[in-house]
């Protein structure tokens, strides 16, 4: 039968892909799930079966409940302020005015660069001896004298959800100025005619056409901003006194430090649990918007 | 006092200037179209009017008001989109009663407003619904109520049927016509289809690179354009247009056609060895059966169209073709040599140099 040729020529397509999945995404996963359950070390031991302590261990324990509550105040405070800093600056973008063209092409360089620099970047930024957010603070009299935003504690978290802003806010404008761009330009007229000023317009008008589009760059943003561990790594490694350590911090420092990596491989499925939740909720959120249009 | 005046409008886009010196005055309750083929500056003028675009010179009057530089929404007017341009997340209802919701009418009032405009255009029943769930038809009258709610000193329509098909758009121009009459409001709608015009308008003005090539009602623009190109845009088929000489005993077309007598309104106005351009609508030609008196031209007939009410005979003389629409029943023969008759009235005359009727100069 015809039926069954296609579909033997289609798995026969799609064997080779089959085959790289399995072997780096399939199999790694499920050995990670066969090692969570063990007290397995990096290296040496090969671990014995402990059932769920490891699980038990890790839920119970303060590291993770802290670095939970670091990772859902980093991605909440910062995906927030992108999403606002994102629309305002494709509304801005959206007018007409001279040198728009280019002022476009600047705002998506923070986004171009690789997270790894604009780490960099940001820490030159902080620094305590001749940073230049002491020298600017300073000198417009807002600080006495110069201070290290990443050593303290209770602003380090604060520094590093600016520095994610700053390199983030692009995306979402893109993505805002985008949705803005198909707005048709009767609608944008009619609405004139009908006399709703700056802020109806925006919201009876402008707002239905961006909400499909600000979804899903909330929600990419948000599982980004849950799995953060670059930006975090090369500014403060999780200090000062754990105060920046986020969930993949907390993995990595488990697995790798401390060398245990059974409870380390528990840690990052409960990580991976969570961000396959927010999956969901983007893929479900995203079909009823597809659905309602 | 005018309705609605328009002086002197002038608009420039860097180098190029669109609109030219427009000059119009609209008595309350008149219809006025905006005829032109695109590029003609005729939505321009709209959007100037509506204050979706500022004129570079020139003034226009709501009343005694002048409304230059003034909000949209100030203007007292209502327009009604190409694209209906309906708001895609609100119901109809909430569409029609946008406007009178911006400008903050008590709920009650608007939606007595909403419900009495719905049931003149007999869409209460789709009152509830979005706009992707309406017909293009639909979509139409929901912009127009729009429009009709707010109850505005001048209506704004830009090209409002142009999406439509055929068959609706004619129903829809005689809704149009129908409201406009029930309700007399003061419109300036643009549109390049001449049906339209001739079919809404009060009066209409035929628009060509930014000027007013002639304003007039649509009797006037019909039976005595002022130059070749309202006389060639108006008219479906096209008015027929070719050159001749003036010669001692008439006009002198093509080769093997007595002169044509010169009526009596041209002259003076035209002398001997004179080129002109001569002009005779097609439904004015009529097959001729031995009148002597009538103008006449022999033709050679070439193509025949039958459109069912009528038949469009393109046929030639020497070099030039001439369309003729007569009784659907009328047997011709192809390459036969045919006499069509007119009556000197529907003879135009234009000079070939300025493309103005001679009757105007």
């Amino acid at each position: 039968m015809s039926g069954t040729w296609i579909t033997t020529r289609a798995w026969l397509l799609m064997l080779p892909l089959l085959v790289v999945m399995i072997s780096v995404i399939g199999w790694p996963l499920i050995d990670t799930v066969r090692l969570s359950f063990t007290d397995a070390k990096l290296v040496g031991t090969e671990g014995t079966f402990v059932g769920l302590a490891n699980y038990a261990k890790v839920l119970g324990g303060s590291n993770f409940q802290r670095a939970l509550v670091t990772t859902t105040w980093f991605a909440v405070v910062s995906v927030t302020a992108e999403m606002v800093i994102g629309v305002l600056a494709a509304l801005l973008l959206n007018q007409q005015f001279r040198g728009r063209t280019a002022l476009r092409a600047l705002m998506i360089l923070p986004w171009a660069l690789p997270t790894v620099v604009n780490a960099t970047l940001w820490r030159l930024i902080y620094n305590p001896e001749y940073g230049a957010l002491n020298a600017a603070l300073t000198q417009i009299g807002l600080i006495d004298s110069y201070r290290s935003w990443l050593g303290e504690p209770g602003s380090a978290l604060t520094a590093l959800i600016v520095a994610d802003c700053w390199k983030n806010f692009p995306l979402v404008a893109l993505i805002a100025l985008a949705a803005l761009q198909a707005v048709p330009r009767d609608i944008t007229a009619a609405s004139l005619v009908d006399g709703a000023g700056p802020f109806n317009r925006f919201r009876y008008v402008i707002m239905p056409y961006l909400a499909g589009p600000l979804l899903v760059a909330l929600v990419l943003r948000t599982i980004e901003a849950f799995k953060v561990f670059d930006l975090v790594w090369v500014m403060t490694r999780g200090g000062p006194a754990n105060s920046t350590r986020t969930l993949s911090i907390l993995v990595y420092q488990e697995a790798f430090s401390f060398q245990r990596a059974g409870s380390g491989a528990s840690l990052a499925l409960i990580v991976t649990l969570l961000v396959t939740v927010l999956a969901v909720a983007y893929a479900a959120l995203v079909r009823k918007a597809a659905g309602a249009t | 006092m005018s309705a609605l005046e328009i002086r002197n409008i002038h608009k420039r886009y860097g180098e190029v200037e669109t609109l030219k010196g427009i000059d119009i005055a609209l008595e309350s309750g008149e219809f006025l179209v905006l005829l032109g083929s695109s590029g003609c500056g005729k939505s321009t003028l709209l959007n100037i009017i509506a204050g979706l675009a500022e004129p570079s010179g020139g003034d226009i009057r709501i009343g005694t008001r002048s409304i230059v530089g003034v909000h949209p929404k100030d203007r007292d007017i209502a327009m009604v989109f190409q694209s209906y341009a309906l708001y895609p997340n609100m119901s109809v209802a909430r569409n029609i009663g946008f406007g009178l919701e911006m400008r903050k009418v008590p709920a009650p009032e608007r939606e007595k407003a909403v419900s009495e405009t719905a049931k003149l255009l007999q869409i209460e029943n789709l009152l509830q619904r979005k706009p992707s769930q309406l017909s293009g038809g639909q979509r139409q009258r929901v912009a127009i109520g729009r429009a009709l709610v707010r109850n505005p000193q001048v209506f704004l329509f830009d090209e409002p049927l142009s999406n439509l098909d055929a068959k609706l758009r004619m129903e829809m121009r005689t809704e149009l016509k129908r409201l406009h009459q029930l309700l007399k409001t003061t419109v300036v709608y643009v549109t390049h289809d001449q049906i339209e015009a001739m079919t809404l308008a009060t009066r209409i003005a035929v628009m060509r690179d930014g000027r007013i090539e002639q304003l007039g009602t649509p009797e006037e623009i019909y039976d005595r354009p002022t130059t070749l190109y309202v006389a060639g845009f108006v008219g479906s088929p096209p008015m027929n247009i070719f050159d001749a000489d003036v010669a001692e005993g008439g006009l002198r077309v093509g080769d093997g056609n007595a002169p044509i007598a010169i009526p009596a309104r041209f002259h003076g106005k035209v002398s001997n060895g004179q080129q002109v351009k001569v002009g005779i609508r097609p439904e004015a030609l009529r097959l001729s059966t031995d009148e002597a008196n009538a103008p006449r031209l022999t033709a050679r007939v070439e193509v025949v169209e039958l459109t069912g009410p009528e038949l469009v005979v393109t046929a030639r003389i020497g070099g030039e073709r001439i369309t003729a629409c007569l009784p659907p029943r009328t047997q011709l023969a192809i390459d036969a040599e045919r006499t069509f008759a007119f009556d000197e009235g529907a003879l135009h005359l234009f000079d070939p140099e300025t493309g103005r009727s001679l009757l105007a100069s």
